[in-house]
């Protein structure tokens, strides 16, 4: 009471961007990156791997294309497979993007400047692979727009509005476009901050275009200030809604494993989840191959682990409820669909999921564990892995043994499946690695009202 | 400033734990009175009552434990209102007693004549019998009252300052907390199954217990809003709490609000969707004839009204219109667990009876009684806390 205890480890936490820096040295670095500097062979290794995953992906549609869906291993009665499953992933890792940029810009919580750019990118990135599933697996995606979009239903039959299915399509195409408008409006002042620094006359020419002819005037950030608000406010629902809508596909049927009324939040913890883990995945290996350390620092990385271990609880509360209703609920097919998960001919890639799921982030417990990068690096990875995995449980074995035995059977990937799911990882990876290297990827602007002189003056910050 | 938190003796509050004791008198009398004439009836709104305390109470319980964690002005503000709510935790499990007792009025599981005739009430016997029942309920209560007293020790050795006021001392709130959150989303899940979902025992629902637990969460809310706006009126806390704390638990109540709705309609929608005999009964009651007025009332009152009212920056920093807001809001809880409880079981005529409203109030008034006189015994505000001196160094000079 009478002196000031030390304040290290409760007051203040690891700080958002470390001490030294000024306005000039952090416009300086993150331009750098995108004008002048080389690119580390980190950079080549892995966009080397991604165009060759890439170059699969393009193989496996003209094959799929010209063949027909019958490549895939999906026929009855496990009808829907790899596609929706990896439609279902790459939508969920799109949500921490938007958690990020939107939930966390309402709360307050300067701690996401660092990352949201990139966390952005890589939501726009995911919900363009996560889209190619639904169009591929139509087999003839030049029809799509006819079986996916509203058209005047003269016909009576189809699109079927009562079908989660077609609420999907507004659900996903929403989504797209309220994530790229809401990171186009938080790149135009640094594009024009890129625009002013560019050398060559082409690259002046193509920021300046993108910046719309922005100028940095006391209206040009008034009005931004009030549009990136709006847009965060729009973006708030979504994190929610659209995960939610995709777990609708699934729980308003009557399968048993699929109609569960903890689908909802369970599926969007799991996003958000999922995301949090692969921008983990992301952030660890850039930070160090560009020397970020001072902008990314330890405290994104802890609060990041933060939030994969408490979305990790709610996902395995939805583990803990399914198998409690499954028993509670006294329905044999209830009871069944549960004992065939753990102990059917898929069982071990439950037991899987739960080890990767369930036990593997307990680990962020432990402090010293939080803010080792390489064990981060790792865990996230496996989370990864595991999210996969909880739907390949969810749609794989829910269908393979439904209500009648006569109809059972097995589900195998082919080639082409697991080449298609490899190419949308290669796809990810080539697009994200594009964006680092043509666009910042980290917000400039904002990083410098992180600096304490910024604090100073701006009596309300932003 | 520190004598002045410490002065308890506020005539706002002392007004209202005097109208609580006599609202709570009169309840109680007219349930007794009516349980002669209707004891079936009595213990349902019994069971009404005790839901909406408990739901105060570990609502209470569970955000003193989040703003621990969380940390945040909104959290020091309403401390003390969530600590003295979660004191009260021995009063509720007195409330709990009684349906010990009007177990096989309450739940057709605890008939044997009704299991007997019934294949899934006999499957479902290991879970539903009285004996685990009763011993799942004393774990529930020791779980509760061990994480409540453990927090609210370690509080008042605060205030007294007997425990320095170092980083590990708020390191161990945060360690009971964090697995303190978990165990307590798990009682209560289990809880809403036992004395709730299993009123119809032949239904369930994966979303349930978290409906339950946003329910709480929102009473809690609600509650603090209610005492604090009260408190805000005079010394001590006039000169502390300022608009800006209003607007922070207002955003909370809406979000609460929200999620309620939000799961609400998700368990509706996949239920109706699904259209299975063993769960669209359940909604089947509730929206159809003598209950549907309710069900309507309930999407007007508990989501859409307050919703939209809410949204308003201005309304949510004027106390006294926020705190009439989350009055309305305690009430629509009330209707709520009516609403849950009560089509369970049949009725002809008019759905809500009479006892399902004094037999609450008195419920209600006996709880505002003895947490108030919890609240009225320590310092409205936590004056030691290491954040609360950083918080509120500024603003109070």
């Amino acid at each position: 009471m009478d002196t000031p205890a030390p304040h290290s480890s409760y007051q203040t936490p690891h700080p958002v961007i470390e001490p030294g820096h000024s306005y000039d040295s952090i416009t300086e670095k993150i331009s750098a990156i995108v004008l002048t500097r080389r690119h580390p062979i980190g950079w080549f290794a892995t966009m080397a791997i991604g165009f060759l995953l890439v170059n699969g992906l393009g193989l496996s549609v003209g094959y799929l294309l010209f063949k027909g869906i019958g490549i895939w291993g999906n026929n009855i009665p496990v009808g829907w497979a790899f596609d929706i499953i990896n439609f279902v992933w790459w939508i969920g890792i799109g949500h921490a993007g938007t958690l990020i940029s939107a939930i966390l810009l309402l709360f307050k919580q300067d701690w996401r400047t660092s990352i949201n750019r990139f966390a952005e990118a890589m939501t726009l990135f995911a919900v363009a692979c996560a889209a190619m599933f639904p169009l591929i697996h139509t087999g003839r995606p030049w029809l799509a727009a006819y079986w996916l979009l509203p058209y005047p239903n003269t016909m009576g039959i189809w699109p079927q509005f009562r079908s989660p299915l077609i609420w999907d399509v507004f659900a996903v195409t929403t989504y797209f476009t309220v994530s790229a408008l809401f990171w186009y409006t938080g790149l135009i002042p640094d594009l024009a901050t890129l625009r002013d620094r560019a050398k060559r006359r082409w690259t002046q020419m193509l920021f300046g275009g993108l910046a719309l002819g922005w100028r940095g005037s006391a209206r040009h950030w008034q009005r931004y200030e009030t549009v990136y608000l709006i847009l965060a406010g729009m973006s708030t629902p979504l994190v929610l809604s659209v995960h939610t809508v995709v777990s609708f596909d699934f729980s308003t049927g009557i399968l048993p494993g699929w109609h569960a009324t903890i689908f909802p939040p369970y599926f969007v913890a799991g996003a958000i989840y999922a995301g949090f883990a692969m921008v983990l995945c992301l952030a660890i290996p850039l930070r160090r191959m560009y020397g970020l350390e001072d902008f990314i620092t330890m405290r994104h990385l802890e609060n990041m682990a933060k939030v994969t271990l408490v979305t990790g609880f709610i996902v395995v509360y939805g583990y803990a409820m399914e198998a409690f209703f499954a028993f509670y609920s006294a329905n044999v097919y209830e009871s069944f669909m549960l004992k065939n998960r753990a102990f059917g001919p898929y069982g071990w890639t439950y037991w899987l999921l739960i080890f990767c799921n369930g036990i593997v982030p307990q680990t962020l417990w432990l402090k010293r564990l939080r803010t080792n990068t390489t064990w981060l690096f790792i865990m996230a990875l496996i989370v990864s892995v595991g999210m996969w995995l909880e739907r390949f449980v969810i749609i794989v074995t829910s269908l393979h043994r439904d209500f009648l035995p006569s109809s059972w059977d097995m589900y195998y990937p082919t080639r082409w499946d697991i080449s298609t799911f490899l190419g949308t990882i290669g796809l990810f990876i080539t697009l994200m690695f594009l964006f680092v290297r043509v666009l910042p990827m980290i917000s400039i602007f904002e990083m410098r009202t992180l600096l304490p002189e910024a604090k100073i003056k701006g009596a309300e910050g932003h | 400033m520190e004598r002045d938190i410490l002065n308890t003796d506020a005539p706002e509050l002392r007004q209202l734990q005097q109208r609580a004791l006599i609202v709570g008198f009169w309840g109680l009398l007219a349930g007794v009175v009516g349980a002669v004439w209707f004891p079936d009836q009595f213990f349902r709104s019994w069971l009404v009552g005790f839901l909406f305390c408990l739901g105060l109470t570990l609502g209470s319980l569970g955000l003193l434990m989040l703003q621990h964690l969380s940390g945040g002005q909104w959290g020091l503000v309403s401390r003390r209102v969530w600590e003295a709510s979660a004191r009260t935790l021995p009063i509720v499990a007195l409330f709990f007693v009684p349906i010990l007792f009007g177990m096989p009025k309450l739940f057709l599981w605890a008939r044997p004549e009704a299991v007997q005739g019934d294949a899934v009430l006999q499957a479902k016997a290991p879970y539903l019998n009285v004996q685990f029942f009763t011993l799942r309920a004393v774990v529930y209560f020791a779980l509760w009252m061990a994480a409540a007293w453990l927090l609210n020790k370690w509080s008042a050795g605060q205030d007294r300052g007997e425990i320095a006021v170092t980083p590990a001392d708020s390191v161990r709130f945060r360690a009971l907390s964090a697995p303190g959150l978990i165990v307590l989303i798990m009682t209560i899940t289990f809880a809403s199954v036992d004395w709730i979902m299993s009123l119809d025992p032949h239904w369930y629902s994966t979303i349930f217990g978290l409906l339950t637990l946003v329910g709480c969460g929102l009473s809690a809310l609600a509650l603090a809003i209610t005492v604090l706006s009260r408190m805000a009126r005079t010394q001590p806390l006039a000169s502390t709490l300022v608009p800006r704390h209003f607007h922070d638990l207002g955003k909370l109540m809406l979000a609460f609000v929200m999620l309620w709705a939000y799961l609400s309609f998700s368990q509706f929608l996949i239920i109706w969707s699904g259209n299975l005999p063993e769960e669209i009964p359940w909604y089947i009651e509730r929206i159809q004839g003598a209950w549907a007025p309710v069900s309507l009332l309930l999407v007007a009152g508990h989501f859409a009204l307050p919703f939209a009212l809410l949204l308003s920056r201005d309304l949510k920093r004027r106390p006294s219109l926020l705190a009439t807001i989350a009055a309305a809001v305690l009430v629509m809880r009330i209707v709520d667990i009516i609403w849950l409880v009560e089509p369970n079981f049949e009725r002809h005529g008019f759905p809500i009876h009479w006892m399902d409203l004094a037999v609450p109030l008195g419920l209600a008034g006996v709880w505002v009684f003895v947490f108030v006189r919890q609240l009225r015994g320590r310092a409205l505000l936590p004056f030691n806390d290491p954040y609360f001196k950083e918080a509120f160094a500024h603003e109070t000079h």
